[in-house]
């Protein structure tokens, strides 16, 4: 293990997100499991430790905010669902939305890290350009990865509402659903994510757009209109909500889906087409 | 005397041994219990003692000295109740010593109870230990037993499922309202008709905080002037009596609707609850059909947000609970006997001088 190593630490950090949420896992489904109580919760403010400098040692090597490849893009948007509950968990304890972020990031961020084509090294490439020349840019992208965070948290939200609401109409009474917390909460999170989300897209919005006008030959096409679709989508939704037309389950599977939408569409948010020259790790590494 | 040379009795009866009657019989009276301590405590030999007289156990706990003999709080007992020595002796048990320590830990824990895992006979011990130590009736020994008893109590708690999901009809209904809308003191209860259930779950959501209680009813409207039933209910629970011919029309000012009459008829319909829900789009409807037959038309559960239980529902959420308990009550004993093991331990620094009298007796044996 080298703690220099940006992927050595994605690993780690995934590993203490995994170390969280099965300690969350055994903590909910097994009376007799005793560990102290915050153990959940340390494990997942470690990795979230390690998760920062893994980013951080990144943005050293492209010399700014790292999301020039797939894996950064998911990293960053787990980093900031880790954020984001890290910071609501300083409002509510929150211990099973813990162990719901602390899964996904595990799973997501593990699987990303399993696949090296997600990972090309464009920083090592000849011609290479900083990723963002213009802070504006730079912060643009923050924004926007930040709000993909928020949105993740409103999909796991919404996954327990249907958790929940699936086991009332079942009239099931498992461990799971009476720790989770009550639907009328859930949706009330739900709707203020969606706000804070929408208002974070809206804004890296206007900071991206206020680029382009003066540069538009950094955008590709296919990547203004996913991200038009989506701010459109996630505005739609937020309307539906506000005005009382979509809610409950409904609102709550719109909300996954449209999530889902958005990180399949990761693939096609870079600025610039680096496509031909882009090195892998395993070239980089032999050299 | 040292706590060394002495050792722990304990004469009891409880729903395990004897049935209603019976234990109606054994059972003292409030009026009686200060007789009762002044009698027990002339007893030769016994230097502590505590009584712990509920409505499914009547149990006597001693410290005495080694040469006491435990037949004497049978005879105690059966004098003072004025019951038959053998059938009082056919319908208890007698602990002495370590077996004392196991029975209180598994009293108080509440695996011992009728309801397992309930949690009101911790508070009955508790205000049996405070009432002896009132009386100066209870010592070192007792003090230190009944102690460690509630510890034994927090931790059969904590750390195992026997108090896990409510096995009360209304305490089931307030854990469903709580996974719905979150504080039931914040969600407001309709009941119509005023059974036995109605009656259960407005002591629950009573007793939770509920501030928003209204109870309504046919024979409220057949006869206003007189006082029926629902008008009680509503002012015993501090809540409000509501026209039986408006309530349809006021079904979405509530959270929870419970009917609980005998109308034979479907009362609420998928139309007035689709015209309720209209004036509370996005918040949830909690409908329990406690009437048989039933009194809510089983096609409102299709309507989205609106979730109907009916007393089978609720009835299987309770015995799923007691069984999830139950399964957790050997666990629960098995850990309780190794601390009672070691509690006695300490308690008797001579293991020798008590091993003759740690025996039990109990109307099997």
């Amino acid at each position: 293990m080298n703690f220099q190593d940006t992927r050595d630490l994605l690993w780690l950090a995934g590993g203490l997100y995994g170390v969280a949420f099965f300690i969350g896992l055994l903590k909910t489904f097994k009376n007799n499991f005793s560990l102290f109580r915050e153990a959940p919760f340390i494990a997942i403010s470690f990795g979230f430790i390690v998760h920062t400098r893994a980013l951080y040692f990144r943005g050293l090597d492209v010399h700014g905010c790292p999301l020039g490849n797939t894996l950064e893009r998911v990293q960053f948007i787990l980093w900031s669902l880790i954020l984001a509950f890290l910071i609501l968990r300083l409002l509510w304890r929150l211990d099973l939305l813990g162990s719901f972020c602390a899964g996904l990031s595990f799973f997501a961020g593990w699987l990303s890290l399993l696949f090296p084509s997600l990972d090309s090294k464009y920083w090592l490439l000849e011609n290479y350009q900083r990723l963002f020349s213009n802070p504006w840019v730079e912060l643009h992208a923050s924004i926007a990865i930040f709000s993909y965070g928020i949105f993740s948290l409103l999909s796991i939200v919404c996954a327990m509402y249907l958790v929940q609401h699936k086991a009332l109409l079942d009239r099931a009474t498992g461990k799971l659903s009476s720790f989770l917390p009550p639907i009328h909460d859930l949706e009330h999170a739900a709707f203020r994510l969606l706000l804070i989300g929408t208002l974070c897209l809206t804004l890296s919005l206007i900071v991206g757009g206020m680029h382009w006008l003066r540069h538009p030959e950094y955008v590709t096409s296919i990547k203004l209109f996913i991200t038009l679709i989506l701010w459109a989508g996630y505005c739609l939704l937020f309307f539906l909500r506000c005005s009382n037309i979509l809610f409950g389950s409904k609102f709550s599977k719109a909300s996954i889906a449209l999530f889902l939408i958005a990180m399949l569409s990761m693939g096609f948010m870079s600025s610039k087409d680096k496509s031909s020259t882009i090195l892998q790790p395993q070239q980089t590494s032999q050299e | 005397m040292s706590v060394q040379n002495q050792s722990l009795h304990l004469l009891g009866s409880s729903h395990h041994v004897a049935d209603l009657g019976i234990r109606e019989k054994i059972n003292l009276p409030a009026s009686a219990i200060d007789e009762f301590y002044q009698g027990l405590r002339q007893l030769p030999g016994l230097e502590e003692c505590l009584l712990l007289n509920t409505c499914n156990r009547t149990e006597i706990y001693g410290a005495a000295n080694n040469g006491f003999s435990p037949n004497l709080l049978c005879e105690y007992l059966s004098e003072f109740r004025k019951i038959d020595y053998d059938f009082l002796a056919q319908h208890s048990y007698q602990h002495s010593g370590e077996k004392v320590v196991k029975h209180l830990f598994e009293v108080s824990s509440g695996i011992d109870s009728q309801m397992v895992g309930e949690t009101e006979i911790l508070g009955q011990v508790k205000k049996a230990y405070e009432d002896a130590c009132t009386r100066n009736a209870a010592g070192k020994m007792l003090n230190r037993l009944f102690q460690k008893g509630f510890q034994a109590a927090k931790w059969a708690r904590t750390n195992t499922g026997i108090s896990k999901g409510q096995v009360n009809l209304g305490n089931v209904l307030c854990e469903l309202a709580r996974r719905i809308f979150g504080k039931v003191s914040n969600s407001r209860l309709l009941v119509i008709g005023a059974g036995d259930v109605a009656e259960s779950a407005l002591e629950a959501f009573k007793s939770r905080g509920s501030q928003a209680i209204t109870v309504t009813g046919r024979t409220f409207d057949w006869c206003p002037l007189s006082r029926r039933k629902p008008d009680e209910l509503a002012e015993k629970y501090g809540g409000f009596a509501l026209s039986f011919s408006k309530f349809q029309e006021s079904l979405h000012h509530f959270d929870v609707i419970l009917t609980s009459t005998a109308s034979g008829k479907a009362m609420i319909t998928p139309t007035e609850v689709q015209l309720a829900m209209k004036r509370r789009p996005s918040k949830p409807l909690f409908l329990i059909d406690a009437s048989v037959p039933r009194n809510i038309d089983e096609k409102v559960a299709r309507i989205d947000n609106v979730f109907l239980y009916n007393m089978d529902d609720v009835s299987a959420i309770a015995n799923e609970n007691l069984k999830t308990r139950e399964a957790e009550v050997d666990r629960c004993r098995h850990a309780l006997a190794k601390k009672a093991i070691r509690i006695w331990e300490q308690m008797t620094v001579q293991p020798n001088s008590i091993s003759s009298i740690n025996q039990s007796v109990t109307p099997n044996s």
